[in-house]
């Protein structure tokens, strides 16, 4: 225990050094003037899209290899994601500034250091959540939605910018009011501001922009993601979800009636949203707490499966939903393996809707039992919350879970983590070898009750009759053998028949007799010992050793007819064929006397 | 040539008897399991009704709180203002029993969950009362007609009514418990042992602790013992049996808090006290006449029996005049006279199981087995035994009872299936010797036989009849469970015209909503029937519920519901009441609908000292019919509840080819189409207007 909880020390003491860590400190180089810079704001959607084209030049002396990025005080609790473009790979970190401690640096590293009077282009893309707020804060059913965006004219930065220009894409025409900064001009949806120039840094300038925004603003206000590996070939993905509309809330009452008729009402509500899963996604549930909710279909594309998933009632601003949803993905997609070590590659959270914004996430990986030596790798940093176990069937000690948490996530963050460890092989058989011990201990049990008895008293009628039924089939056994015998004598009189060889048949009948004569003394030998309990029983089987020896009779006769007549050729065709046919008379009729106490003996 | 060797695998007649007996059981047990499937199949795994909604929620909560906090719960999201103590208030039978195997289960780490242990509990149990069922009917006739009764039992529409998979009830597992108890019974009465006595006790407190249908139980076995004493068949056994059933019993079912003391105080349960009384009493006088001559003896009985019927009589009346000895509640006057709730309590002849069963449900729900009954009974007569009794008084009581009330269809049917197990293997065992005619006539009694005629034939087409009408019983069964039984009730499904189903779920749309969209304290106003559902699926506050225990309260909202807007928003104001919730099946066409039980509303509305102004009469129109058109009266066309369930229905087309706002369940265009709501606003209606939740305003700022 006690070691268990210095363990769970040291963890937490480097999780806090590491993050103390991880913002260094940096200063404002000098020798940095941003040539050019090229904003774009998309914000026709619910989250606040900026990407910047950034020309950097390096007028100082000596070489420089990565520069800062401010942040806007407006925008500090926003920043959901800042990085390069897809696939670019451009390297940030989170940094610190002692000349100016109270606002949010990232530093970005050049692919390679810029040479003194070089210069060179950087695309970054800054994704701000909840950067639109609706205003009104609250419209009826009939209203549309209005939102406002506050942003700067300028691009907040710690260096000296030579010229820039911002447009801005907000996706309707229909604009109640925005800041004017000269030079700007409106084109359809897109508002140009600038060319501005030679700004100094950290300059500001208030940008408000008051439009009409319609597009759904939901957000997950938390998401619980497990995964459950399965090395039977399976992986099942569930996803808890917690929606609420963030956009302006409705005020006043909801009409069915108007929202049936009229288009125009409620727009700004979300009826359904489509939700992109992995293409070979199968066994598809969407419910909540009370079941199954009903309304949702999917679409198996080529490379993806498209859930259309309506909540049990359209989302009006302020109302919320709730539900699970959940599927299973073939285990040869996502997990590899080397032997015992096995790596699986996964997505920390999936696509739940378009421009989504996720407020908080807890992702859970459950690992097969006996998994051990478990590492994870991040694309960005995580919080790590503390390993647990999880309890299912045919679990003895659990299954490891790795649970991470992170929070403001946006599509940009639908990335694979890795997750390697070590599962001996041999562990697969754990779970079969339970069930059939079980079903196994289960059996003997059944048998040792049915066997052994566990009465006080002893019932001596029962015993009795136990011990009859049992002599009874060895003399059903026996009298089968003997069977056997007669079907190899048949079989020798045939062979006889044919080749007139009487040398081996007589060699031939010599072990026949001998087994016969071995089964009829065991059976007499029955016959005797039950006589003391059962005098019936030991009657009818003296009945059938009676028979039998008449049988026995007429195949004597049968053979000496064969060896004494038919093979010297002291008797005529048509007399052999009537002794024959007579001693098959006899024959079958002593058989059938034979079968019907046979039958009463069962 | 025959071949000498016998067959390769030898089985005594006596195993394969058991391997025969085992398979069909087990099959009948599986099958009875898989004939409950229906709804889940076709839906989903999900709690059925209304009261099963109830069960589920206290089985949750005794799950995850455990059995103390269960048994102190006192539930504040009913019965608002006045909460209701559940722990007291309950049979925990259920409840216990699912949590029980929930815990059994998760201990091994079958991490199976609560809801799917609710909705298979009830197919579990019918398993088991098959099997019970076969012993049962082992112990009065043989093992033959137990098969049969099981496998009848298995099937039987009369009860899987209440326990398809899905009905959380009381009465899912209080039909097993109530065999098993019957079954120890006749096994106390046969050995006569304190041991099998003592398990019919145990057996009984299980059964008074899952169903409020144990009273039936507890006549039902002294019942017996005088029937036996009144025939001379009273015996040590007998006596030994009843007194340590009785005593055990008794205590223990007192153990029951809702049972409290009920069992020495209720009327109800005065007749196994007084027989209780007279075997002391029978023994004694056995007793003594073994010791004393005859005439003395004769005097002394007199003596006795005259004192005895005085002190009882006196003493039953001061405690009745006291009030010590409760007297007889409505449901049991119900019982002795089906018009006496009709006349007197609305709030009982309101539900619909509490009416008198047709004669049509009867065949729908027993088939064959009506006519097999008496046959049974027959049977039974003719080879009189302690057992046979018992079972002939049970027969004869539960066909009364299930007369009276549609519910009580559930006692009669295992009945109906033992008895007509009895007939079915009694009559086929006689005709299916004879078939064969060849093999037996040879031997034995081959004079007597030969007096009838074609004898052989006649059998074969007995045979031949008894199984098609076994067979016809397995199709009515399985096509009646299919068809009347398996529908989740909180999921509704209709055919469109191409053959295509769809799927009203406006139920759980409505009740999610209020789970999601409003405040945690909310207090939801509507009629009671809804009230366990949506305390469990919208866990909100609500004013009352299934437990139709305070009539006053539930009076209050019958008389909201009628009165015009004015009146009913003081008496919301009163209740506290932030939402109300209708059900409205107009467009859709979904019959048992708010409107439709409206009348109920205004009767147990008016039922009370507050409601006296509300009369059933101001709501007919002039012509004496309850119609929602223009010619409906006045007070009808401008109550709550019409205002609510036709807001803006008035201009809604629901069927082709008629005017806006035509009703569909009442095939009526509605009479009020253009009005307002003062004091309520729309707060959500569902897709299919099923549902429709109002907000209650708050009062106006003063001034306007």
């Amino acid at each position: 225990m006690k070691t268990r909880h210095l363990f769970q020390f040291l963890v937490l003491l480097i999780n806090l050094s590491a993050k103390v860590f991880a913002i260094s400190l940096e200063s404002i180089s000098a020798d940095v003037v941003l040539k050019n810079v090229d904003r774009s704001i998309d914000i026709s959607s619910q989250i606040a899209k900026i990407s910047h084209k950034i020309t950097l030049e390096n007028v100082g002396k000596k070489e420089v290899s990565s520069f800062l990025f401010a942040i806007d005080k407006l925008f500090e609790e926003k920043v959901a994601f800042l990085g390069g473009q897809p696939g670019s790979n451009l390297k940030v970190y989170r940094v610190k500034n002692q000349e100016h401690p109270d606002k949010q640096f990232w530093r970005i590293d050049l692919k390679e250091p810029l040479q003194q009077g070089k210069t060179t282009l950087v695309e970054i893309e800054l994704v701000l959540s909840n950067a639109l707020t609706a205003y009104p804060t609250k419209i009826t059913q009939k209203e549309k939605q209005l939102v406002r965006f506050s942003g700067n004219h300028y691009l907040y930065s710690p260096y000296q910018v030579s010229k820039q220009t911002t447009t801005v894409n907000i996706g309707t025409r229909n604009v109640e009011s925005y800041s004017k900064l000269s030079p700007v001009s409106q084109s359809d949806s897109v508002f140009n501001y600038g060319p501005y120039t030679q700004i100094s840094p950290f300059s500001e300038d208030r940008m408000s922009i008051h439009y009409e925004n319609n597009s759904p603003f939901l957000s997950v206000t938390s998401l619980v993601r497990t995964i459950e590996v399965s090395h039977w070939g399976n992986i099942a993905i569930e996803e808890t979800i917690d929606l609420l509309h963030t956009g302006a809330q409705l005020k006043g009452p909801f009409s069915r009636y108007e929202y049936q008729r009229e288009v125009q009402s409620g727009v700004s509500s979300v009826k359904a949203f489509k939700t992109i899963l992995p293409a070979a996604a199968s066994n598809v549930y969407y419910r909540d707490e009370i079941g199954n909710i009903s309304t949702s279909h999917m679409r198996i594309m080529s490379d993806s499966v498209e859930l259309d998933l309506r909540p049990r009632f359209p989302l009006f601003g302020g109302w919320k939903a709730h539900y699970i949803l959940g599927y299973n993905v073939p285990s040869y997609e996502y997990l590899y393996n080397s032997g015992d070590y096995y790596k699986l590659k996964m997505r920390i959270v999936d696509h739940v809707f378009d421009d989504m914004i996720i407020d908080e996430a807890v992702t859970k990986i459950i690992l097969p039992e006996g998994s051990d030596k478990i590492t994870l790798t991040t694309p960005y940093p995580i919080e790590r919350l503390p390993d647990s176990f999880h309890y299912t069937y045919l679990d003895t000690k659990g299954k490891p879970v790795v649970s991470i948490k992170l929070k403001n996530l946006v599509e940009h963050h639908i990335q694979d983590f890795e997750i390697n460890y070590v599962f001996p092989r041999l562990l697969m058989f754990q779970e079969p070898i339970l069930v059939a011990t079980a079903l196994y201990l289960l059996f003997l049990l059944v048998v040792v009750y049915v066997r052994l008895d566990f009465s006080i008293t002893k019932d001596e009628q029962k015993e009795n009759r136990m011990k009859i039924s049992v002599l009874c089939d060895k003399v059903l056994e026996y009298h089968d053998k003997r069977a056997v015998t007669y079907t190899a004598f048949e079989s020798c009189l045939a062979k006889l028949k044919q080749t007139k060889d009487v040398n081996s048949f007589m060699a031939a009948t010599k072990i026949v007799n001998q087994d016969y004569k071995n089964e009829c003394n065991h059976i007499n030998e029955l016959a005797l010992k039950m006589k003391s309990d059962a005098p019936e029983m030991a009657d009818k089987v003296m009945d059938l050793q009676k028979m039998d020896k008449c049988l026995r009779e007429v195949y004597t006769y049968q053979q000496s007819l064969y060896v004494d007549r038919m093979v010297p050729g002291k008797i005529s065709r048509g007399q052999f064929t009537d002794a024959e046919n007579n001693l098959n008379k006899r024959k079958e009729d002593s058989i059938d006397k034979i079968n019907a106490i046979i039958r009463s003996l069962h | 040539m025959a071949l000498l060797k016998s067959k390769g695998f030898r089985m005594s007649p006596e195993k394969q008897e058991t391997l025969l007996k085992l398979s069909i059981l087990s099959l009948a047990a599986i099958l009875s399991f898989a004939t409950r499937l229906f709804s889940v199949l076709r839906f989903e795994s999900v709690i059925h009704e209304f009261d099963p909604y109830f069960n589920y929620r206290t089985t949750k909560f005794l799950a995850e709180e455990g059995f103390y906090s269960f048994h102190n719960w006192f539930d504040d999201r009913a019965w608002y203002p006045l909460g209701r103590i559940i722990g007291g208030t309950i049979y925990p039978g259920l409840m216990v029993t699912s949590a029980v195997l929930y815990h059994l289960m998760w201990m091994l780490n079958i991490t199976i969950d609560i809801r799917n242990v609710c909705v298979f509990l009830a197919p579990f149990f019918s398993s088991l009362t098959t099997i019970i069922t076969y012993l049962l009917t082992k112990e009065l006739k043989n093992s033959g007609a137990g098969l049969v009764a099981a496998a009848m039992i298995s099937i039987v529409p009369g009860y899987i009514s209440r326990s398809v998979a899905g009905s959380y009830d009381n009465e899912a597992i209080a039909i097993f418990c109530m065999l098993l108890t019957y079954y120890m019974w006749i096994k106390a009465v046969k050995t006569g042992s304190i041991l099998w006595a003592t398990f019919t006790a145990l057996a009984y407190f299980y059964m008074v602790s899952s169903w409020g249908g144990y009273v039936f139980l507890i006549n039902l076995i002294p019942l017996h013992v005088l029937t036996l004493m009144a025939t001379g068949r009273f015996s040590h056994r007998i006596y030994v049996a009843y007194s340590t059933v009785y005593c055990v019993g008794t205590v223990l079912s007192m153990q029951i808090s809702f049972v409290g003391f009920q069992p020495v105080q209720s009327s109800e349960h005065m007749l196994a006290l007084g027989v209780f009384g007279l075997c002391q009493l029978h023994s004694g006088v056995d007793y003594i006449r073994s010791k004393i001559s005859g005439d003395d003896f004769d005097v002394l009985f007199k003596a006795v029996v005259v004192a005895t019927i005085g002190v009882s009589a006196v003493v039953g009346g001061v405690l009745t005049l006291t009030g010590k000895i409760a007297p007889w509640t409505g449901r049991f006057y119900t019982l002795l006279d089906p018009s006496y709730a009709k006349n007197h309590i609305p709030i009982i002849a309101s539900v619909s199981e509490h009416q008198p069963t047709s004669w049509a449900s009867f065949y729908f729900d027993l088939q064959i087995l009506v006519f097999l009954f008496p046959a049974g009974l027959y049977f039974c007569f003719s080879k009189l035994s302690d057992a046979n009794i018992f079972l002939i008084l049970y027969g004869v009581t539960s066909i009364y009872f299930a007369g009276v009330m549609v519910r009580l269809m559930l006692v009669l049917a295992p009945v109906m299936c033992i008895l007509s197990g009895i007939a079915v293997s009694a009559m086929l065992d006689t005709y299916m010797k004879q078939v064969d005619s060849t093999k037996n006539v040879d031997k034995k009694t081959r004079k007597m036989e030969n007096n009838f005629v074609m004898k052989s034939e006649i059998a074969t087409c007995f045979v031949g009849l008894m199984s098609f009408l076994l067979i016809s019983y397995t199709f009515h069964c399985t096509w009646v469970t299919s068809e009347a039984y398996s529908s989740p009730s909180i999921v509704l499904s209709a055919k469109t015209h191409d053959g295509s189903q769809i799927i009203f779920d406006d139920f759980r749309e409505a009740y999610y909503w209020l789970r999601m969209n409003t405040p945690e304290d909310a207090r939801v106003m509507s009629w009671w029937d809804y009230g366990y559902q949506i305390t469990a699926m919208a866990n909100r506050t609500i004013l009352v519920d299934n437990n139709t225990w305070n009539n006053t309260h539930i009076s209050r909202v019958g008389q909201a519901m009628a009165s015009s807007e004015e009146k009913a928003y003081e008496i919301m104001r009163e209740l506290d009441v932030d939402y109300v919730l209708v059900i409205f099946g107009g467009v859709v066409g979904y019959s048992s609908d708010d409107i439709n039980k409206f009348l109920w509303m205004v009767r147990i509305g008016g039922s009370t000292e507050h409601g006296r102004h509300i009369k059933e009469s101001d709501y007919y129109s002039a012509t004496g019919e309850f119609r929602v058109d223009k010619e409906g009266s006045p007070t009808l066309l401008n109550c709550l509840m019409y205002k609510m369930c036709y807001y803006r229905f008035g201009q809604v087309y629901s069927e082709g080819g008629k005017p806006p706002g035509y009703d569909r369940v009442r095939s009526a265009e509605i009479g009020n189409k253009d009005f307002e709501l003062d004091v309520l606003e729309e707060a959500y209606t569902t897709e299919h207007w099923l549902v429709r939740i109002y907000k209650v305003k708050p009062l106006r700022n003063r001034g306007i």
